[in-house]
């Protein structure tokens, strides 16, 4: 049995703060029964983890699209990249329906010549304008399907390389079967010598 | 671990919006441990295990939208999971055969000379673990075999940080006497 003057089961465990790990460890440098008592947590725990390994599911878990779970068409299109061009046209339309709702009377007289170059220059910046937004809309979606895919490639990654260590686990477990199959003969072959 | 935890983060982001492809995703890289949990608390019944684990994704999906914060994934997933177990247990209780110790295979760490060999030792650690309570023993799995803090723990549970740490080190010293080496004790 350990002393009580520090928690090592928590040490053990790995459940202490940086500050208690150092008082642990200068403490096991002058306790034997405290370190006694370390090696043998260290060692349960080991061979919990060697002696449980791990079973694959017998099927995979997957689900299937269902109404049930589907979002509604609005939230579809709210979490889409459109939403921002929806927003902008939005407001956009809303602030000229409230100018033309809440503009004052004007008198009308002969409206000043508007310079054919002003015009010209506001249509091509509203044309630059909605080419940006198309561009940025097309290069948003493309990203978002190259991620899924790479996510794809890496799950189906994770499953070959899981499936190969089971593999090779399973033939170590066997060639360990068959060395104490090797050491049992070897006792009876020598129990046999002796008489 | 740091990136997956940013990558289930999307695709528990995405999961919530409807992208079931996501959350299959998601499903895929937890489905093995989550399995293997729920079969030790259903003491190895595989079929078992698989229907609840398919329970627990299930209710996991239903209620993804109530996850707070999904850096909580795993301590939430698993509370869904011992809820679902101790569920099922409950049901299936007048079936449930009560665990008996026998003292004569009871101590499980003699080998030939000491040493265990990884069958004997597979077969040692099953029956240490079976001598524990049901508390006790999850706390085991959860702890070593999963990994969780003990606050991490006591979310799972439902119980006091105290509570955890008071089931797990009685298992610890249980095991102790179950599996080390008699020169050692």
């Amino acid at each position: 049995m350990a002393c009580q003057a520090i928690d090592i089961k928590a040490y053990a465990l790995n459940e202490v703060s940086p500050a208690e790990r150092n008082e642990a460890e200068l403490h096991l440098k002058t306790c034997a029964e405290c370190r006694e008592e370390f090696v043998r947590l260290e060692f349960v725990q080991s061979a919990l983890m060697t002696g449980l390994r791990e079973e694959e599911p017998p099927r995979r878990i997957a689900f299937v699209s269902d109404k049930v779970f589907e979002p509604t068409w609005w939230q579809r299109f709210w979490a889409s990249g459109s939403r921002v061009g929806f927003a902008g046209a939005g407001l956009l339309s809303t602030a000229i329906l409230v100018h033309a709702f809440t503009r004052p009377p004007t008198i009308i007289q002969q409206a000043p010549p508007v310079p054919a170059a002003a015009v010209a220059q506001v249509s091509e910046q509203e044309i630059q304008k909605r080419i940006d937004a198309a561009v940025l809309k097309a290069v948003a979606r493309i990203e978002s399907k190259q991620d899924l895919n790479v996510q794809q490639v890496l799950a189906a990654a994770e499953k070959k390389y899981d499936m190969e260590r089971q593999a090779l686990a399973l033939v170590v477990d066997q060639n360990q079967l068959l060395q104490m199959e090797n050491r049992k003969m070897y006792v009876q072959s020598a129990g046999l010598v002796k008489q | 671990m740091i990136f997956r935890e940013v990558e289930d983060r999307d695709l528990i982001s995405k999961a919530r919006k409807g992208d079931v492809e996501a959350y299959n995703l998601l499903v895929s890289r937890w489905e093995r441990r989550v399995f293997n949990y729920l079969l030790r608390l259903t003491n190895g019944r595989r079929e078992d295990a698989q229907d609840l684990s398919q329970d627990v994704f299930l209710k996991a999906y239903q209620n993804l939208g109530k996850l707070d914060d999904p850096a909580k994934f795993a301590g939430w997933l698993f509370r869904i999971a011992h809820n679902e177990a101790y569920s099922m247990l409950r049901k299936n209780r007048p079936d449930d055969a009560e665990i008996t110790f026998d003292p004569v295979t009871a101590d499980a760490s003699l080998g030939s000379g000491g040493r265990m060999f990884p069958v004997e030792l597979s077969l040692a650690v099953q029956r240490a673990l079976e001598r524990l309570n049901p508390d006790q023993r999850e706390a085991v799995l959860l702890k070593v075999y999963q990994g969780f803090k003990f606050e991490e723990m006591a979310e799972i549970l439902e119980i006091p940080v105290s509570t955890v740490k008071s089931r797990l080190y009685t298992a610890l010293d249980l095991l102790k006497t179950t599996l080390t080496p008699l020169s050692t004790r």
